[in-house]
C-alpha cells in the first residue's frame, strides 16, 4: 500500500477511536436502545430527564374451542410484556375476554441483597393461569447501567425469589418463563460489585480477550504472510554466468568428451 | 461527442441518486420495522438480504470481491475488527448476549450493508465523480441511513467507522475486509 493511502487509514481510525470513545460501547446496526429508560425512581444520573414508565392493559378473547387466545401483552413504552400461549388463562364460565395488566410501582419489599437493574411491574390477569401452563415474562433494561443477571418476582408482600433468566430475543432486553403472574424486576446480587456509576462494571471479559486474540492472530499470521509475499515479490537470482571459468574446477573431463 | 458525454454524465447522477435513495429506504424500512414486537431478527435479516440483493447485477470485481490475495483480506479484515472494538473492549462492562437468532441477524445485516454501501453505492459514486467522492458520499449516506437507529450522540462513531471502512475500500480496492471487519465488531458487541 501506498503511503498517502495508509496515512489517510491511520487518520481514520484515530477519529473512529476518538469518537466511540465518547458514547457507551456497542452501538451498532440497531442494537442500541431507541429511547431512554424510563424510570419510577431514577437513579440520580437520569433524574433531570426521566419520564415516567407506563402501563399497559389488553384482553385475551376466549376462542370458539374455549381456550382464551394466545397473546402478548406489553406496556406503552414497551419496558414491560408477557407473552402467553393458547389456553394459559383459565377461561372464565361465562367466556368473557381475560384482561392483562401491567403496572410499574414505586413501593416494593426492599430488595435486600440485590441491585434491581430495572423498575419493577406488577403483572395481573383477571382469571388463573391454568395448571401446567406458564407465561414468558420480558423486561427491558437501560443500556446506560449494568445488566441485570435474572429476573426476580415477588408475591404480596412477600420476600423477593430468583426466577432465572432464559436470556434475551433482542438487546437490552431479559425474559423468564413464570408459573404465576406477580410483580417482577430484574437485579442482581449487590455484592456481585457491578457499580450503577456508569456502564464500568467487572462484568464479563468476552470482548477484551476476543480482541486480544485477534490481535495475537494478526501478528501470528501476519509476519509469515507478510515474509512470504516479500520473498515472492524479490525478482529471482540471476542465472550463473555461462563462461567456462565459472566451472566447477574439480569436474573432471571425461575420457573422449568433446569441446 | 460532447451530447454523449453528457448523457453518459446524467446516466450516472441517475444511476448513483437511484441507488442511493434505494439503500436509505431499505435502512429507514428495516429500522421502522424493527421496533414491532418480536420484528428485531426477522428485520435485520430480510433488510440485509434486500441489501445484499442490491449487487445482483454487478461483478464481484466492481464490488470489491475476489479470491486475490484473500489471506491478506481476511487478515485485514481482522485488523479493521481489532479497530472497531478497540474502544469498547478497553471499557468493557458486560452487555447484551446475542441470541443464535440475532447473531445470524447480526451477520446478515452487516454483509448486506458492506455490499450496498461499500459495494455498489461506493462503486457508482466511483464511476461518478472518483476516489473522493466514493468515500466520502457512502460515508455520508452510511451514517444518514443510521440515523434513525442511533441517537445523535452515536452518529460521529458511525461516520468514523464509515469512514474508515470506506477508505479500506480505497485504498486496497477491497470489501472482503470491510465486511470481516463489520461482521466480528457486530458479533462482538
Amino acid at each position: 500500500m501506498k503511503r498517502k493511502p495508509a496515512l489517510l487509514l491511520l487518520l481514520a481510525a484515530v477519529a473512529y477511536v476518538l469518537a466511540a470513545w465518547a458514547v457507551t460501547p456497542g452501538f451498532y446496526d440497531g442494537f442500541t436502545q431507541q429511547q431512554p429508560y424510563r424510570w419510577t425512581n431514577p437513579p440520580p444520573a437520569f433524574k433531570n430527564n426521566n419520564q415516567p414508565p407506563l402501563s399497559g392493559r389488553a384482553q385475551a378473547k376466549v376462542a370458539a374451542n374455549g381456550q382464551v387466545d394466545p397473546g402478548t401483552v406489553a406496556t406503552d413504552d414497551g419496558q414491560a410484556s408477557v407473552t402467553y400461549a393458547p389456553g394459559a388463562f383459565v377461561a372464565p364460565a361465562d367466556r368473557s375476554p381475560v384482561t392483562v395488566s401491567i403496572a410499574p410501582v414505586a413501593n416494593y419489599p426492599n430488595p435486600s441483597g440485590l441491585q434491581v437493574a430495572t423498575n419493577v411491574y406488577c403483572f395481573t390477569a383477571s382469571a388463573p393461569l391454568a395448571q401446567g401452563k406458564d407465561v414468558l415474562i420480558t423486561l427491558t433494561y437501560s443500556d446506560q447501567l449494568p445488566a441485570p443477571a435474572d429476573i426476580y418476582d415477588y408475591r404480596d408482600q412477600g420476600p423477593w425469589q430468583k426466577l432465572g433468566s432464559t436470556g434475551s430475543a433482542a438487546p437490552f432486553t431479559i425474559s423468564v418463563r413464570s408459573t404465576g403472574l406477580s410483580c417482577f424486576a430484574g437485579a442482581y446480587p449487590a455484592k456481585a460489585g457491578q457499580n450503577a456509576q456508569g456502564t464500568r462494571l467487572g462484568g464479563g471479559q468476552t470482548l477484551p480477550i476476543i480482541v486480544a486474540a485477534a490481535i495475537l492472530i494478526l501478528v501470528l499470521a501476519g509476519l509469515p504472510l507478510a515474509l512470504l509475499r516479500r520473498r515472492q515479490s524479490e525478482p529471482p537470482p540471476p542465472p550463473p554466468p555461462a563462461d567456462q571459468s565459472s566451472e566447477p574446477r574439480h569436474r573432471k573431463r571425461r575420457p573422449g568428451s568433446r569441446r | 461527442m460532447h451530447s454523449l458525454a453528457a448523457h453518459a454524465a446524467t446516466g450516472l447522477w441517475r444511476r448513483a441518486l437511484w441507488l442511493a435513495l434505494l439503500v436509505l429506504g431499505l435502512e429507514t424500512a428495516r429500522t421502522l420495522a424493527g421496533r414491532g414486537p418480536g420484528w428485531a431478527s426477522p428485520s435485520l435479516l430480510l433488510g440485509g438480504l434486500a441489501l445484499c440483493l442490491m449487487a445482483v447485477r454487478s461483478s464481484p470485481a466492481t464490488l470489491g470481491l475476489g479470491w486475490h490475495r484473500l489471506p491478506e483480506r481476511l487478515l485485514g479484515g481482522l485488523g479493521l475488527a481489532v479497530v472497531l472494538l478497540l474502544p469498547a473492549a478497553a471499557r468493557w462492562g458486560g452487555g447484551p448476549s446475542l441470541g443464535p437468532e440475532l447473531a445470524l441477524a447480526a451477520i446478515a445485516v452487516s454483509v448486506g450493508e458492506e455490499i450496498a454501501f461499500r459495494g455498489v453505492l461506493f462503486s457508482a459514486l466511483l464511476d461518478l465523480g472518483g476516489p473522493a467522492l466514493a468515500v466520502l458520499g457512502s460515508t455520508a449516506l452510511w451514517t444518514i441511513a443510521h440515523a434513525l437507529a442511533h441517537p445523535p450522540q452515536f452518529l460521529p462513531a458511525v461516520a468514523g467507522a464509515g469512514l474508515l471502512l470506506g477508505l479500506w475500500r480505497w485504498a486496497c480496492q477491497d470489501l472482503v475486509g470491510p465486511i470481516v471487519g463489520h461482521v466480528l465488531a457486530d458479533l462482538a458487541l
